[in-house]
């Protein structure tokens, strides 16, 4: 069913909230593996609705298309600045990511849900099982939110 | 130092067909990673990691907020049997499951053998 006044979108606020609420009640690390594999999951079928399956594609082309799906002519999800590749370490810088949104300056949160989507698409992508981290924040200092996969095994 | 997943995955093999009544056993890093797994066709290696993995970090959340202490074990008993999730060290988790007709002591015996084995591989 559509919602034929409030369309797709909701506010943040709402989504932040569902997020906090399931901390306290679960506990961060519980939300986080939840709300990750939710992510990763999210990914993995964002790729395949694109096409992406196993493609060789340069890491430019994969940006925009993953970028366009997420971004702010899609679901708005985070932003897709640069994915680079480097000795089988794959980093993804992104911004205006859901999960930095309203927080304070050098607030601890982690961008989960973001960091999962992003993963999930890379392994469908590449194929591979990847382990990933979020190792720079917008909220820390970096220049953007940013995101490295390297092979699980 | 890179985990050997084949090494741990042969422990496992080796302990599911070689223990009455195990039906399955995975290694899951503590963030909901599948390490290695023996698990029966249907189910989904990486919703089970990430279920262990959760479960776990509930259990402590338990032990922590209800003073129960550090969480060891956390033990899931139903009508067709057993699932039994036990911190294998700091970086890791391990589910077994077991038949309904698995003697108790026997599964808890056979689990703390397993994960010494699997720790010293995880040092």
């Amino acid at each position: 069913m559509s919602r034929s006044e409030l369309g797709d979108f909701c506010s943040i606020v709402c989504f932040k909230a569902a997020i906090v609420g399931m901390e306290d009640a679960l506990g961060e690390k519980a939300t986080a593996i939840a709300l990750t594999t939710a992510g990763r999951s999210r990914g993995k079928n964002l790729a395949k609705d694109l096409g992406l399956t196993g493609v060789n594609a340069d890491w430019d082309l994969i940006r925009d298309k993953i970028g366009f799906a997420l971004g702010a002519n899609g679901t708005k999800l985070c932003k897709i600045e640069k994915i680079v590749e480097e000795d089988k370490l794959i980093k993804v810088s992104t911004s205006e990511t859901l999960g930095s949104a309203g927080e304070v300056e050098g607030s601890s949160r982690k961008c989960t849900f973001t960091l999962g989507a992003v993963w999930g698409a890379l392994e469908e992508i590449t194929g591979k099982r990847l382990r990933g981290s979020h190792t720079e924040s917008l909220l820390r200092g970096g220049n953007y939110d940013v995101f490295e996969f390297s092979p699980l095994v | 130092m890179p985990i050997n997943a084949s090494k741990i995955e042969s422990i496992l093999e080796n302990f599911v067909s070689g223990t009455n009544d195990i039906q399955g056993a995975t290694l899951v890093s503590t963030d909901g990673l599948s390490l290695a797994s023996v698990l029966p066709n249907a189910m989904d290696d990486e919703k089970v990691s990430a279920m262990s993995a959760a479960l776990l970090s509930l259990g402590e959340r338990i032990g922590s907020e209800l003073s129960r202490g550090s969480t060891d074990r956390i033990y899931v008993e139903g009508d067709k049997g057993y699932g039994v999730l036990t911190d294998c060290g700091d970086d890791a988790v391990l589910l077994v499951l077991a038949n309904q007709s698995a003697k108790q002591g026997l599964l808890m015996l056979e689990i703390k053998r397993l994960t010494e084995e699997l720790k010293l591989i995880l040092m």
